[in-house]
């Protein structure tokens, strides 16, 4: 059955001829675009690899200041490791033009003739192939450099210079002006003795390691490598070798007042060291007599303690007598009170005792005589009492006396025992504060007890350290004077015989002058990998939707098939055959016309043969060429269609047989307000949504490859503007030999070459030191110090550096390091400069305050060419510049041709068969009475939003794809910081483009409804 | 019985629009027997039709052909059930486009080891001179019979004709259903007929009438009529 089915495979495919025979091309030519370009990268990169190996290409080269000595290369080549001259001059020829001269290769880097001989004798020449090509140079032709004539015996290329640049930072092969010349040894030497060189000579080598030993090990042996500076002929070398020998004796006066400042310093630590010995000593005696005053203090602290102890008892003693006298007092003062009223009873006793002896005697007298006889009785016993009580009284006086005396002297007794105590408080205190003060005391002691040990021990380590001190100030007077002995030698060395010989040292890897065409070329491989599967993905799903437009129209067929038995496997098989056929076919013929054609592989290799110096080439086509070609299409369209197709023959036989419709979103689709015809456009486009979408994947394709296009226009143009624009300076002097004093009219600058990577390219950026005064970078203030740093446009498009940023850069030889701070962003796109104050960068470089090696001014200079490494011109940079633009030209033309064709045949395609699914509706609404305009608004006009809508986000997006892929990709290897930006207008002009493009698709097809007629339907029906 | 279904029950829709196709419907068909199906508009006779040939699931019953309980088969091995053992007929013969009489036989030719002789069934369905042709350059009846062709190539056990002559003139629906009967005599073949046209139940062994889903009539008919003798089609 499968053949009967591809049958009808092969019928539908003539029947929708036009429309497939429409893909078919599309296919055609893009996979003959992609096959060309994959072809054209396979063949490059595999005879890059092939003949880097014939031709014995360099694994990396270096320079040097003078050339190896014998022993020198021996010590290299006796390793393993083969080493060959590849020293070079530049001549300038025709006025404008400059050919670099290099003997003919033996071993390393070998030329390969594209036509012709090597030189056979000192007047014939190999030219470089590009040279050749771009200036016409022939076989058997003159060319004359330096007052020689060469007759050109061979166009050759050398895999060392596949690019063939002037520099190794130029970003530009410009081949009008600037080829390489093959001659023989002697015709090398006989012209460079001629001294019309326009620089100096260069002594480069090229070396291929063998496996003998690492990049890094030789590297470490060349470093090791000194020059004589007396073995150097070059005159400019020898005159800015003696002005750097000025400042030897400088440095010889500097070592000898440094030994002498080192002998003074150990002598003053010797003396040092005998003083502190003394003190040592001293501290010493001091630390044995601070046991005897700790007793001492200790025995005073203990009396003390005695001492307040007896005191308080005696106070306490003078206490109680104080009490006692006080009770004696009180006593004394009672007993006089009670004496002296004793006293007074006393009197009264003795007036009634002498009134009683009265009274006796007068009775005594009484006229009675009892009286008289019985106080007669009386009379004499009381004249005794009177007379004893006389007595008493005289006696109770003088107690009387005697107490009132006593209670004086009580009082007095105890005044003076409160006087006493009053006292013995304050000695009391005092004898505490004693105490008190010899247990500070002590405790004093103890702690200058404390501190004279430490005192000691820290005078101990100091008599240790000073010692110390004196032993290494001898030795240091010691070493400074071996110092000064090895300075001597090593300034001697240094400025009398021998210096580091190596300038430079670059790896096959990191020089972009080899294999660049093949790296190049990698960027197109990969491109054309993801691009030519995108398109035959596009160009499948378009097929598709042919497909289920076919499906839907067969459905009722398939339906039948499948009540018979017929499985869906084979109908999704046999609907499949057609994008298979078609894109296999498309394929076959893409592939065949990309690898048998000249516009093929050919062609694409041409854009390369056409920048990149590369030896002779046969097309290579890998097995994965022909797989992507012949295999890679097919199976794309089959694995698309049959998701596609399975997804459509997935419902039951019975839903075919009956032709259900899914329902489509938009069918119910009701806005308010809308009028009938807008909304029936509306419910159009959701029912046509697939093919709507595939226009929009078609448009987003075709503005991929439309921005692409655009995006290489725009880089190519901002490349060349901005070097024109930015570049103020007339002339760009780099020394090799600065002289002393700055030409007239020039303005010095420090330049020092960094490498920076990005993007796996590794890129060269120069500190550039300018003054103040400099008219031709605008810069702005520069920073007083030598981390900050004002940065190129260029240097921060590239490495997305902002103000603030740190970025480091590594020194040419990877060694060092060095981080600056960016404080600001100049305009200036051309070249990748970091900006700095002049002085700060010659701190920064340790370099002399009137160091310089560039010279920029804004008129030719008289400088001598031997000093100088390069010159470059405006002229120059404005001629090279525009390369790219010629260069990309043709490119930029054919995508975006292509790019129109894949929109306009993609968006025909689907509005055609829309309009063809909608033949039946059409013609029946024509039966209604609708106008063709009307009908039009209904079926066609809704695409114009799709259109729009489709352009609006693709644009944008196309455009952020490719700002994103452009510079990680398809610029990376370009040295220069420049963007794809492009205004606004640029924007509305592509979008203007798709709707002018739409519009007139939009005719066409308007042209295709008006002939839909109304009796459609009746056919239809029969 | 060759052909049998059991309390055959079938729906469609939900809620309101829920309706009840067949509801239970149970019939016997022997082998090599000519039946036909007849109803009016919506009375089941071919949903009964497609659930027999499984194109349509059932709800509940069974239904049995040829020993195959159809209702248990799903994807692939209800293709081989129908492979091995089904022929359709449809109204609109759907017929291959771009594919001519001949390839649009072919196309069901391989379905089976044992296939029919081509030549000698376009011969007897009268094809044989329009055997190249596309079937846009193709009267209706001579597409049907091209439909047949295909429908039989494979020898299948029975066919399912679905309103075979319903878009076909008087004339042809005779010569269709003459060569139905032929069919059925030459090679035995079960035959299940649902069709609107009164006239075609007197050419066949046995005839079901259904009704609102249900049985109405299922009776043999003993006075079968030749396709040629039939009137008013």
């Amino acid at each position: 059955m499968g053949w009967i089915l591809f049958k009808r495979a092969v019928r539908d495919l003539k029947s929708g001829f036009a429309r497939y025979i429409a893909l078919a091309l599309l296919i055609v030519f893009s996979l003959f675009i992609v096959i060309s370009l994959m072809g054209a990268a396979d063949t490059i990169i595999d005879s890059t690899v092939i003949s880097d190996r014939e031709l014995n290409c360099e694994d990396g080269e270096f320079s040097v200041f003078v050339p190896l000595r014998n022993e020198e290369i021996k010590k290299i080549t006796e390793r393993g490791v083969s080493v060959e001259q590849m020293f070079y001059v530049d001549y300038s020829l025709n006025g404008d033009q400059v050919l670099r001269a290099f003997k003919v290769r033996e071993n390393i880097n070998k030329i390969s003739l594209i036509n012709g001989t090597l030189p056979a004798n000192d007047s014939e020449a190999v030219i470089e192939r590009r040279y050749s090509e771009v200036n016409g140079i022939s076989i058997g032709d003159k060319v004359s450099i330096g007052n020689k004539d060469f007759t050109v015996t061979g166009i050759g290329a050398a895999p060392d210079y596949n690019t063939v640049i002037k520099k190794i930072t130029d970003t530009v092969v410009d081949s009008r002006y600037f080829g390489l010349i093959f001659v023989t040894p002697e015709a090398y030497d006989e012209l460079y003795s001629s001294g019309c060189s326009i620089a100096s000579e260069e002594y480069y080598y090229a070396y291929v390691l063998n496996g003998a030993m690492s990049e890094s090990e030789l590297k470490a042996i060349l470093d090791d490598n000194t020059f004589d500076v007396e073995d150097v002929d070059d005159e400019y070398f020898k005159e800015y070798w003696d002005r750097m020998t000025e400042r030897k004796d400088e440095l010889l006066e500097g070592i000898d007042e440094l030994k002498e400042g080192a002998s003074d310093l150990a002598d003053g630590a010797d003396d040092l060291n005998d003083g502190i010995t003394e003190f040592h000593e001293g501290m010493k005696d001091l630390h044995d007599a601070v046991p005897d005053l700790t007793d001492g203090v200790e025995e005073l602290d203990d009396g003390a303690a005695a001492l307040e102890t007896g005191i308080k008892e005696y106070t306490s003693a003078v206490d109680k007598i104080e009490s006692g006298a006080s009770d004696l007092s009180d006593g004394a003062s009672a007993l006089a009170a009670g004496t002296s009223e004793l006293n007074t009873g006393a009197d009264l006793y003795g007036t009634g005792v002498n009134e009683l002896a009265g009274t006796v005697e007068v009775m005594s007298q009484n006229e009675v005589p009892y009286i008289a006889e019985v106080a007669g009785g009386f009379l004499d016993p009381a004249k005794a009492l009177a007379t004893g009580f006389a007595q008493i009284q005289t006696g109770i006086a003088g107690v009387n006396t005697g107490a009132t005396s006593m209670s004086n002297g009580a009082y007095q007794l105890y005044q003076g025992i409160k006087t006493l105590n009053s006292n013995s408080g304050a000695l009391k205190r005092g004898a505490a504060g004693l105490h008190a003060g010899t247990t500070a005391l002590k405790e004093g002691v103890a702690d200058l007890s404390d501190g004279i040990d430490k005192l000691y021990d820290g005078s101990i380590e100091i008599s240790d350290g000073s010692d110390e001190l004196a032993k290494g100030a001898r030795e240091l007077a010691d070493g400074v004077k071996d110092f000064s002995d090895e300075a001597n030698d090593l300034i001697d060395e240094v400025f009398n015989i021998d210096l580091s010989n190596l300038r430079v040292f670059i790896n096959k890897a990191d020089n972009p002058r080899i294999d660049s065409a093949a790296d190049d070329v990698q960027i197109n491989y990969s491109a054309s990998i993801i691009f030519g599967i995108l398109l035959v993905v596009l160009f499948a799903y378009v097929i598709s939707v042919f497909i289920v437009h076919t499906i839907d129209q067969e459905s009722a067929v398939i339906g039948a098939l499948y009540s018979m038995g017929v499985k869906r496997r084979t109908l999704t098989l046999s609907y499949v055959a057609v994008p298979v056929i078609v894109t296999f076919i498309s394929g076959v013929i893409g592939t065949l016309i990309a690898i048998f054609t000249p516009a093929g592989i050919p062609a694409q290799m041409a854009d390369s043969l056409g920048y990149f110096s590369m030896p002779k080439m046969d097309i290579i086509v890998k097995p994965f060429v022909l797989i992507y070609g012949l295999v890679i299409p097919p199976v794309t369209a089959f694995i698309v269609n049959v998701l596609v197709v399975r997804n459509r023959l997935v419902r039951t036989p019975l839903s075919l047989l009956r032709n259900e419709q899914k329902a489509v979103r938009g069918k119910e689709l009701k806005i308010k307000g809308l009028k009938f015809i807008p909304m029936f456009r509306l419910r159009q486009i959701m029912r046509e949504i697939r093919a709507g979408l595939t226009v929009i994947f078609g448009l987003f394709m075709s503005l991929l490859v439309a921005l692409l296009a655009i995006n290489t226009s725009v880089y190519c143009t901002n490349v060349k503007n901005s070097y024109i624009d930015l570049t103020k300076y007339e002339y760009m002097y780099n020394y090799k030999y600065p002289t002393e004093e700055v030409p007239e009219g020039g303005y010095e600058a420090v330049a020092e070459g960094f490498k920076k990577e990005i993007y796996g390219y590794t890129f060269d950026v120069t500190v550039l030191g300018i003054t103040k005064e400099n008219p031709f970078f605008d810069v702005g203030e520069l920073p007083d110090n030598d981390s900050d740093v004002v940065i190129s446009s260029a240097v921060a498009n590239k490495y997305n550096l902002s103000t603030g940023d740190i970025f480091t850069l590594s020194d040419d030889k990877g060694e060092r390091l060095y981080a600056f701070r960016v404080v600001g962003i100049c305009d200036y796109t051309a070249s990748m400069f970091v900006f700095m104050d002049i002085d700060r960068c010659r701190d920064l470089f340790n370099e002399d305050d009137d160091y310089f090696n560039v010279v920029f001014s804004d008129h030719a200079l008289d400088v001598d060419g031997g000093r100088l490494y390069s010159t470059v011109s405006k002229e120059e940079i404005a001629r090279s510049s525009g390369i790219y633009v010629e260069m990309m030209g043709p490119m930029v033309t054919t995508m975006s041709v292509a790019s129109a064709v894949i929109f306009l045949v993609v968006m025909y395609l689907m509005v055609k068969m829309m309009i063809d699914r909608s033949a039946f509706n059409i013609s029946l609404v024509k039966v209604f009475g609708f106008r063709n305009r009307e009908v039009r608004k209904m079926y066609l006009d809704g695409n114009f939003y799709i259109v729009a809508i489709g352009a609006l986000i693709s644009i944008p997006l196309c455009k952020m794809i490719m700002d994103y892929i452009y510079p990680r990709y398809l610029v990376s290897n370009v040295g220069v910081g420049v963007t794809a930006d492009f205004p606004p207008e640029v924007y509305a002009a592509i979008f203007a483009v798709v709707i002018v493009l739409y519009l007139a698709i939009n005719l066409v097809l308007t042209g295709r409804i008006r002939k839909i007629k109304p009796a459609e339907v009746l056919k239809n029906r029969e | 019985m060759y052909i049998e279904t059991r309390d055959l029950k079938k729906s469609y829709g939900e809620g309101g629009s829920f309706v009840q196709v067949l509801k239970g419907v149970s019939i016997k068909i022997d082998k090599g027997e000519m039946c036909v199906i007849q109803g009016t508009s919506g009375s089941g006779k071919s949903t009964l039709l497609n659930c027999i040939g499984g194109l349509d699931d059932i709800d509940s019953g069974n239904v049995s052909v040829a020993g195959t309980l159809v209702e248990c088969l799903k994807g692939e091995k209800l293709s081989d059930y129908r492979r091995a053992n089904l022929g359709f007929i449809f109204q609109f013969y759907n017929l291959v486009p771009n594919l001519t009489v001949r390839e649009n036989i072919q196309v069901c030719e391989y379905l089976t080891k044992d296939p029919l002789n081509m030549d000698e069934l376009i011969e007897v369905l009268g094809l044989t001179e329009h055997q190249y042709k596309f079937p846009s350059q193709l009267s209706g009846g001579q597409q049907q019979r091209c439909a047949i062709a295909r429908a039989l190539v494979k020898n299948p056990k029975v066919l399912l004709c679905d309103e075979p002559t319903g878009a076909l003139d008087s004339k042809t629906s005779r010569d269709i259903l003459i060569l139905l009967e032929k069919i059925n005599r030459q090679y035995g073949t079960t035959m299940l007929i649902v069709t609107h046209n009164n006239s075609i139940k007197n050419m066949v062994d046995h005839v079901i009438y259904l009704k609102d889903g249900e049985i109405y009539k299922d009776y043999i008919n003993e006075k079968k009529v030749p396709a040629s003798e039939l009137e008013d089609l």
